[in-house]
Parts: structure tokens; C-alpha cells; sequence
């Protein structure tokens, strides 16, 4: 009886132990800094589209190494919203540009981070870009970027979205900072 | 004199539909020579047997969540897809029991036990990352019988021998199959600089030029 009452006490033992090791081993903690993105800004505009990007951060804060297995920017611009444009976005890592759309998977260290671009394509349904882009000013219609992205660590995988928002005063300016320049 | 020489050779992305046999037959059959070794990257070999799984596909058991976290981080078994991967492939009992001698040896200042123990998949197996796209989100185990796939390769290009080698930029180079008559350890020294470079899917295939010249004129030194 003494002999069973060692074995079940050494398990829980060894329960408890194994439990404080992962705990205070942690895992990975991704943050998509949307607060310090940069502004959108007009990379190309033709008659019938327009092309912004800006850069967003992101950092691992956990405590154990991460990988980044996908992510991309899920635009909605419901047509109840706004019905003038179509919109295309993608994302890439800013040490790995492609325009494929494609994410490689990544692995990030703790502690450490990096950042990704995001480019939206506005492309006028009907007329020139210009002026679909005016009507959604004048609608002030602005549109919200999901950045979703998927992690795997110690831990299964998970999808996680972080919200920015695009908004048509920042397409507005973005138009006249690229038109002052030209 | 003929010296050794390391000559990469490109193909297209290779895909679980290519024969690696007959894909090196169409990429690289005109610069091998009846004196060369070819030799070719375990991870692509791997591919085109169709030994790739998605970590979204793996059912993951409860040892599998805790025995990845006794794998230090850079290890593709500190993951808990690739350690569930290591599990389906060489058996659960067998990880848990390597693990639990691992860690005693560990303690007595003995590394590697793990791996010894733990069978060939345990340290062949690539986590997410481990290989460049459409891949890059798939684990990828070690291949099937490289050994019959070098004698396949010999045979059919007509050349001094062939090898699947694992080989990374870390200057850590495996060769896991040879054709008869070549030594493993020897090829893992000429391999060692990673001539696949480090997206090896893109030149999985590294032709050692003049191996059987060199081979025969150190044999007749000695």
C-alpha cells in the first residue's frame, strides 16, 4: 500500500513539475502593431486604379520562437457600403517582397520582429479612379484590413485577425501628396 | 589531373507527381559522366515520394503537446506538429521511452540519445519552414528507402555511384543512402559546404564530378 502511495505521489509530483516547466516556459505572442503602421501612400495610379501600400510591424513577444505560417490582409468593402471600386490587397514580409500573394512561412525568434507591406488596388467599376475614389470621400466610406494570420509554436495552430483601418481621408491625402510631388 | 568538382544542377519545383529517377534522368543525364557520383537532397527526395503532410492534417495527442516542450527551439520536434509527425512515424511508446533515456543521459552529460533512440524519422523529419514553396507550410519526413533510390539512380545514368544526402547550411551533412561500394562518411565530407545552397529544392541535385579518377588514384597511393 506504501509502495502504491509513493507511485501516485511521485506522479502528481512529476505532474506538477512538468506543469511549471511549461508554464514558465511560455510559448509565442505575435502582435500585428497596427497603431504604428505607416500611412498609406500612392505607389501607382492609372485611369482606372490606384495602388497604396504602407508597412506594418509586428513582433513576437513571447518567450519561445514562433513561425508565421500564413497571413494575408482580408479587405472589406462590402458593395452596401460602396459600390464604385474593386478591391484587391495582398501582403509581404519586407525581407521577402513578392507580388505572387503568396506568404512564406517564417520563423521569428522571441523577442524579435519585423514588418510586413500591404498594398490595396482600388480599381474604378465604371469611369476613372479619381473620381470613384472623390464619391468615396464625399461617402466617407472607410474600409477595414483584417490582417489574419496563422502561428504555429509549441502550441497548435491558430488564426488570429488584427484590425486597421483605411480610411478615405488618408486616400484623399495620399492623392494630393502624390499629385504635389508630381 | 581530374579533381573533384561539385556541379549543381537547377530543375523546376519538384512535386509529389515527378519520379526523382526520372527527373534526374531529364535534368542532369548529359553532364554525368560513367566517373561522377550524383547526389541528391534527402528533403526533395522525400517530396516526390509523396512523404509530406500539412500540419492542419495532423491529430495531435496529448504526449505529443508536452514532449515538444523538452525539445530545444531550433529542432523540428520543438513544435508540436513536428514532434506528433516523429510520433506517427516511429511510434509513441518509442518517443516517450527515447525521451525519458535522453534526458537521463542528458544528465549525465551524454547528448544525442534522444536520436539515437527515437529512429531514423525523428531526425529526418523537417518542420514548416524546412523547405522552400509550395512546401514551405507541409512537414516533410525523411525518405523511403534511399538506399534502393541510389542504386535506382546509378543504374539508370550509368555512372560511378549515387547518394540521398541530408545536408543544411549549419555544416551538417548526412548521406542516408549510398549505392554500392560508396562511403557515406566520405560523401558527407565533399558535401559538406551545402552545394544544394539553401532553397536545395531549386538545385537538388549536386553532381560529384571525377569521383571514381580521384577515388582510384587515392586507392593507388595507398
Amino acid at each position: 500500500m506504501e509502495f502504491l502511495m509513493s507511485i501516485v505521489v511521485l506522479c502528481v509530483l512529476v505532474s506538477i513539475g512538468v506543469w511549471l516547466f511549461i508554464a514558465r516556459q511560455g510559448d509565442a505572442e505575435f502582435e500585428f502593431m497596427v497603431k504604428d503602421r505607416t500611412p498609406f501612400i500612392l505607389e501607382e495610379l492609372t485611369e482606372t486604379t490606384a495602388t497604396f501600400s504602407c508597412k506594418v510591424p509586428f513582433m513576437n513577444k513571447g518567450t519561445q520562437d514562433g513561425t508565421i505560417m500564413d497571413a494575408y490582409p482580408r479587405h472589406l468593402l462590402p458593395y452596401e457600403q460602396f459600390d464604385g471600386v474593386e478591391v484587391t490587397s495582398r501582403m509581404e514580409l519586407m525581407t521577402a517582397p513578392r507580388t505572387d500573394n503568396y506568404f512564406e512561412a517564417v520563423i521569428i525568434p522571441y523577442g524579435t520582429g519585423g514588418a510586413v507591406a500591404i498594398t490595396v488596388i482600388f480599381t474604378a467599376k465604371k469611369g476613372s479612379i479619381q473620381a470613384a475614389l472623390d464619391e468615396m470621400c464625399e461617402l466617407t466610406v472607410d474600409m477595414a484590413i483584417d490582417i489574419v494570420y496563422q502561428i504555429v509554436a509549441r502550441t497548435p495552430w491558430y488564426i488570429h485577425k488584427t484590425r486597421m483601418m483605411m480610411t478615405c481621408t488618408e486616400i484623399m491625402d495620399a492623392m494630393q501628396t502624390k499629385s504635389a510631388a508630381n | 589531373m581530374e579533381e573533384l568538382e561539385l556541379l549543381p544542377v537547377r530543375t523546376r519545383i519538384l512535386t509529389d507527381k515527378d519520379n526523382i529517377v526520372d527527373m534526374i534522368v531529364k535534368y542532369a543525364q548529359e553532364n554525368v559522366g560513367p566517373d561522377d557520383v550524383v547526389s541528391v537532397a534527402e528533403s526533395v527526395v522525400a517530396i516526390t515520394q509523396g512523404r509530406i503532410t500539412r500540419p492542419e492534417d495532423l491529430k495531435i495527442c496529448f504526449l505529443a503537446r508536452i514532449l515538444c516542450r523538452f525539445v530545444p527551439q531550433k529542432g523540428s520536434l520543438s513544435s508540436v506538429y513536428g514532434m506528433q509527425s516523429a510520433m506517427d512515424a516511429e511510434g509513441q511508446l518509442r518517443i516517450l521511452f527515447a525521451m525519458m533515456i535522453g534526458m537521463v543521459a542528458k544528465v549525465f552529460g551524454k547528448n544525442g540519445v534522444f536520436y539515437e533512440l527515437a529512429g531514423p524519422q525523428a531526425a529526418l523529419v523537417d518542420d514548416v519552414t524546412g523547405t522552400m514553396p509550395p512546401f514551405d507550410k507541409c512537414l516533410v519526413y525523411g525518405p523511403h528507402e534511399p538506399k534502393q533510390v541510389a542504386e535506382e539512380i546509378k543504374r539508370r545514368l550509368g555512372c560511378f555511384g549515387a547518394a540521398v544526402a541530408d545536408v543544411n547550411d549549419l555544416k551538417r551533412a548526412a548521406v542516408l543512402g549510398v549505392s554500392e561500394g560508396l562511403d557515406p562518411k566520405k560523401l558527407a565530407r565533399i558535401l559538406i559546404d551545402n552545394p544544394f545552397g539553401n532553397a536545395s529544392q531549386r538545385t537538388p541535385i549536386v553532381i560529384i564530378k571525377n569521383y571514381g579518377k580521384v577515388e582510384q588514384r587515392s586507392e593507388g597511393k595507398a
